[in-house]
């Protein structure tokens, strides 16, 4: 698999593990900001030193900024707002997948319209969505949706037209009727693609709230980061950065756990496309 | 797909527009919202026209495009380099990527304060979003690229005898490019939304700031307007880095993927 590596390995014989070679590499990054810092080459207005940051980090666990909204209320903010506009999405777009990709006619007509759809950038939606339903949570939840709506019908479509007709077939030759055939072999072939639809759009529906929290409003962590700009605390604007990267985090890393646990038949799908 | 059946139903592909135009015009027409709020395609062809002199149109897309340009440019350069250099040296590539680890899970979104704190309102901030957004995918690809090369190609290429310069850039950089090309195609359509995004929140032109100023003064055809035309830049502008582009530039590879 890693080509270099084996090759660099061939020749040297100890050398140092990876795992220490990050570690080693962040603590010498946050060292050398904390010495930056502290020399007053960065003004703590641009980049606040990291004993200053992990400060405000319980400062704001415990006391919240604005005052009183704590860190807790602005993730709860945008969890919640990811997940109503992403099940939305879910449950609106897998069904219509499944039947726009297993109809041939159905797919020619709706492919240009969905490549359209798909390639608005679904932030400049944000101006219609404000006049429509107002700055708030509505605007918010649809714009996720809309985001999340069309990576997961352009996969679940995919998806159904690369289900390998031999497999149909064979279904059909044991005497499947209609709706074994879709329920017992083309939705479980489906599946991985329909997964990778759901994870792209949950990334985007992450971007999409931390830029619609950025415009108008209280709550969340898109509005955290943006509202301690204008009062220039750029301390807790890093730390809500800090937590945006750690939800990220989560969200791939747990997905990606749980497609092995769901999806064990998925396994090695990576490889198959190359 | 069998490429007859494909050209025979050629015409279903613009179907599928008309009939959303239709029921759109008609949803429209029938009056449930005010027209001011919901207009139809007729008039918000009307409405641009007549609010949106194309000169004026043309000096916003050009500003958006530029500020991609410059970003994404920017991006692909540093994405590059860096991705070849930490595959090329293990050691080095470890320690790079350690901190791009750390920031990647950060949306380039999520950078804007900040970058508005560095930089100001100016071109620089947006500049350096779209770089983010370019810079990430690029060099993600690059990187996976390097280290998924087929070990025998580098072999073949040792055993006869070739120097460690000549193996990096006559063997395993052509044989990443491929992976940069995906990388340039998802940083672009990034860079894209990101620059519209950053035009919505901070500035006084581009596509990005046509629409939300066009929200202030209630103009709701001309924020429809500049979707469409958004969406179909960026629409464009794929096709022709990937067609125009990538597929006479690596036809070496997509002659083999090619359906």
């Amino acid at each position: 698999m890693d080509t270099i590596a084996a090759i660099e390995e061939e020749k040297k014989g100890f050398q140092l593990s990876d795992r220490w070679i990050q570690i080693i590499t962040t603590v010498a990054i946050i060292g050398i900001w904390e010495l930056l810092s502290r020399s007053g080459l960065i003004k703590p207005v641009h980049l606040p030193s990291p004993t200053r940051v992990a400060s405000t980090f319980f400062y704001i666990m415990r006391e919240g900024y604005p005052q009183d909204i704590t860190i807790f209320i602005h993730i709860k903010a945008t969890v919640w707002r990811i997940i109503q506009g992403y099940l939305l999405a879910v449950v609106t777009a897998i069904p219509i997948g499944l039947v726009v990709g297993s109809h041939f006619m159905l797919e020619r007509v709706a492919n240009p319209v969905v490549t359209f759809a798909r390639s608005i950038a679904t932030i400049s939606l944000l101006p219609l969505a404000i006049a429509w339903f107002g700055i708030g949570e509505l605007s918010s939840i649809l714009l996720i949706t809309y985001g999340a709506f069309w990576a997961i019908l352009t996969n679940t479509i995919q998806g159904v037209k690369q289900v390998d007709v031999t497999y149909i077939n064979v279904a059909h030759m044991f005497g499947a009727n209609q709706r074994h055939i879709f329920f017992r072999v083309v939705l479980p072939a489906t599946l991985p693609r329909v997964f990778a639809g759901m994870k792209i759009g949950l990334g985007v529906s992450f971007m999409v709230i931390i830029a619609a929290e950025l415009v108008g409003t209280v709550e969340g962590l898109g509005a955290l980061i943006q509202q301690s700009r204008l009062y220039y605390r750029t301390d807790i604007t890093i730390v809500g950065m800090i937590f945006i990267g750690l939800f990220g985090l989560i969200i791939s890393f747990g997905l990606d756990r749980l497609e092995r646990v769901m999806l064990p038949w998925a396994v090695g799908l990576e490889e198959v496309k190359r | 797909m069998n490429h007859r059946k494909f050209q025979r139903t050629l015409w279903a592909s613009w179907l599928g527009f008309i009939i959303v135009l239709v029921i759109w015009q008609v949803v429209a027409s029938v009056g449930i919202r005010d027209p001011l709020v919901f207009p139809g395609p007729a008039s918000v062809v009307e409405a641009a026209i007549k609010n949106v002199p194309l000169t004026r149109l043309l000096e916003h897309i050009g500003i958006s495009l530029l500020r991609v340009i410059m970003g994404f440019s920017l991006g692909a350069a540093v994405g590059i380099t860096v991705g070849i250099v930490s595959g090329w040296y293990q050691k080095l590539g470890n320690v790079l990527r350690t901190p791009i680890e750390i920031l990647r899970p950060i949306p380039p979104l999520g950078w804007i304060p900040l970058a508005i704190i560095w930089l100001g309102l100016g071109e620089s901030s947006k500049v350096f979003i779209i770089f983010l957004g370019a810079f990430f995918p690029i060099f993600t690809n690059t990187f996976k690229g390097m280290v998924a090369i087929d070990p025998n190609i580098v072999r073949a290429a040792q055993t006869l005898g070739i120097q460690k310069n000549r193996l990096l850039f006559k063997v395993i950089f052509p044989a990443t490019l491929p992976d940069i090309a995906t990388g340039f195609r998802v940083g672009w359509s990034y860079s894209f939304g990101l620059v519209v995004a950053a035009e919505l929140i901070a500035a006084s032109s581009g596509l990005g700031y046509m629409i939300m100023h066009a929200r202030e003064l209630s103009m709701i055809s001309v924020i429809m307007y500049g979707i469409i035309l958004i969406g179909a830049i960026n629409l464009i502008t794929d096709y022709l880095i990937q067609e125009v582009f990538l597929k006479r530039r690596l036809k070496w590879h997509y002659i083999e993927t090619a359906f």
